[in-house]
């Protein structure tokens, strides 16, 4: 477990990011990672506003410095999956997807990354499957969302 | 097109040829508390130069890529008259409103007599013009969702499982609306509108018919549409509704959608002359519905221009109105609140 000043540092970053502050975001994580440098979360939430940003070299440093201190990480694997998308290599970005569904099978993004890639390699039914789960979890958390809302009012 | 976010192939593909079809340039936007069928600011309609598809953020896959695909097909129908000949909306002016109104009120003052507890003469006046601009709304949404809808459906095979959910989420939203006024409403008005959308939603059943919600059962809120085709789910949730004694109305209205629309070829060549044709078609579904429900009289097709217009000077319009369907009443009224 990180200190509490690293945990406070990367929930302001979260902050920012959510409100697409990506400069303000990132000026936290740099700092969560000079107390505490390598440390896996911070990473890969560098490397998410790394790709929101479009720097996808320095977010696949940040995922594979991540996976390399453990390779049991689902969430790096999943931003892995991502860069390997915008990369355009979709076979790697397969691989990183259905590493990251394996070890979180709720992961949305995860789902959809790997049916958008089936889906441009030509496996179309393999697609088609990641798409259905994929959509199933979506659904989920489209009426807890709106579950919420209705509690809120 | 302006994005970072990954989308499925036949969504780039159709945002592409969108782009490409009105020479136009569509930005994708995710916003935590937008509505949840999506929004489209577009320049057809605003003075603006660019066109913005605004979601939820909890859509990340392909409930996103749906709505996308819903307000490109819309996009591409506003584009396409506007190059082609002219893009109007249903609006409204002073005198429109006056005459809206006056019909509501006759119709409001026959149902209060019937009634045991009468509405509250405030109430009664605040009503006419909520009511008023509650169908102009309707109007403007309702023959293009069952459009935009059946064009996605036969475009895009690959996204129908989610489009069948987003359908019974909308139906369910629509068919709650109202339900709270139910006894506050005029019953004509109030029959009206869920016949409007129960025409929709059966037109839908009818267009979507093959498809079963078989990805999404493992949630527990689905488990109850087992096995039910899309026309069973919609039409098992429509008879189990308060209102149903009135589905004549709804029959009625479907027919006068189902009449144009099914004569679409919807796998016909996606060209501008296309959806200018498909804008067509809606208009004429919108003038029938109008006509069925006699209300030609309360809007007319204008510029999107005219509507904005119209929408900032709405306070102005529903006291003139007010005045002249109550004349001096009408003081005493505001004074005694």
């Amino acid at each position: 477990m990180p200190g509490k000043e690293v945990q406070e540092l990367l929930r302001k970053g979260k902050s920012y990011a959510t409100r697409t502050k990506f400069k303000d975001a990132l000026f936290y994580y740099n700092k969560a990672l000079a107390l505490e440098p390598g440390y896996p979360e911070s990473l890969v939430l560098r490397a998410s506003v790394y790709i929101d940003t479009g720097k996808y070299p320095e977010a696949l440093a940040d995922c594979d410095r991540a996976l390399s201190r453990d390779s049991n990480y689902a969430d790096a694997w999943s931003k892995k999956a991502l860069i390997m998308f915008y990369l355009e290599r979709f076979e790697d970005a397969i691989q990183a997807s259905t590493r990251a569904t394996t070890l979180n099978g709720n992961d949305v993004s995860a789902w959809y990354i790997k049916g958008v890639c089936l889906d441009e390699m030509g496996r179309s039914d393999e697609a088609q499957e990641a798409y259905g789960k994929s959509l199933e979890l979506e659904i989920i958390l489209d009426i807890q969302a709106e579950s919420k809302k209705v509690r809120e009012r | 097109m302006k994005t970072e976010m990954p989308l499925s192939k036949p969504i780039r593909r159709f945002i592409t040829q969108t782009e490409e079809l009105l020479d136009t340039e569509i930005s994708l936007l995710r916003q935590p508390e937008a509505d949840p069928a999506g929004t489209l600011v577009d320049q057809y309609t605003y003075d603006i130069d660019t066109n913005v598809i605004i979601f939820p953020a909890q859509y990340i896959g392909l409930l996103k890529d749906f709505v996308i695909a819903k307000h490109c097909t819309h996009l591409l129908m506003k584009g396409a008259a506007t190059k082609l000949s002219a893009y109007k909306v249903c609006s409204y002016d002073q005198d429109s409103v006056y005459r809206g109104m006056r019909q509501i009120y006759i119709d409001a003052l026959k149902d209060e007599a019937k009634k045991e507890n009468k509405l509250p003469v405030q109430k009664l006046i605040q009503m006419l013009f909520i009511l008023f601009t509650h169908f102009n709304d309707d109007v403007n949404e309702i023959p293009w969702n069952a459009i935009n809808n059946a064009s996605v459906y036969h475009r895009m095979p690959k996204i129908r499982k989610t489009q069948l959910y987003h359908i019974m989420k909308e139906s369910k939203h629509d068919m709650d609306e109202m339900m709270e006024q139910e006894t506050i409403i005029p019953r004509r008005y109030f029959v009206m509108n869920k016949a409007m959308f129960y025409a929709r939603d059966m037109f839908l059943a009818k267009t979507l018919p093959a498809d079963e919600l078989m990805p999404v059962l493992n949630i527990p809120q689905m488990k109850k549409f087992n096995h039910l085709e899309v026309k069973e789910m919609l039409t098992t949730r429509w008879t189990q509704t308060a209102w149903y004694q009135s589905k004549v109305f709804g029959d009625n209205m479907l027919e006068i959608i189902d009449k144009p629309l099914g004569l679409v070829k919807w796998d016909e060549e996606p060209t501008l002359e296309y959806f200018h044709d498909l804008y067509k078609v809606g208009v004429l579904v919108t003038d029938n519905l109008l006509s069925y429900m006699t209300m030609r009289d309360w809007f007319s097709w204008e510029t999107p221009k005219h509507l904005i217009t119209a929408n900032e000077n709405k306070d102005e319009y529903e006291k003139k109105a007010l005045k002249k369907i109550f004349g001096d009443l009408l003081s005493d009224v505001w004074e005694d609140s």
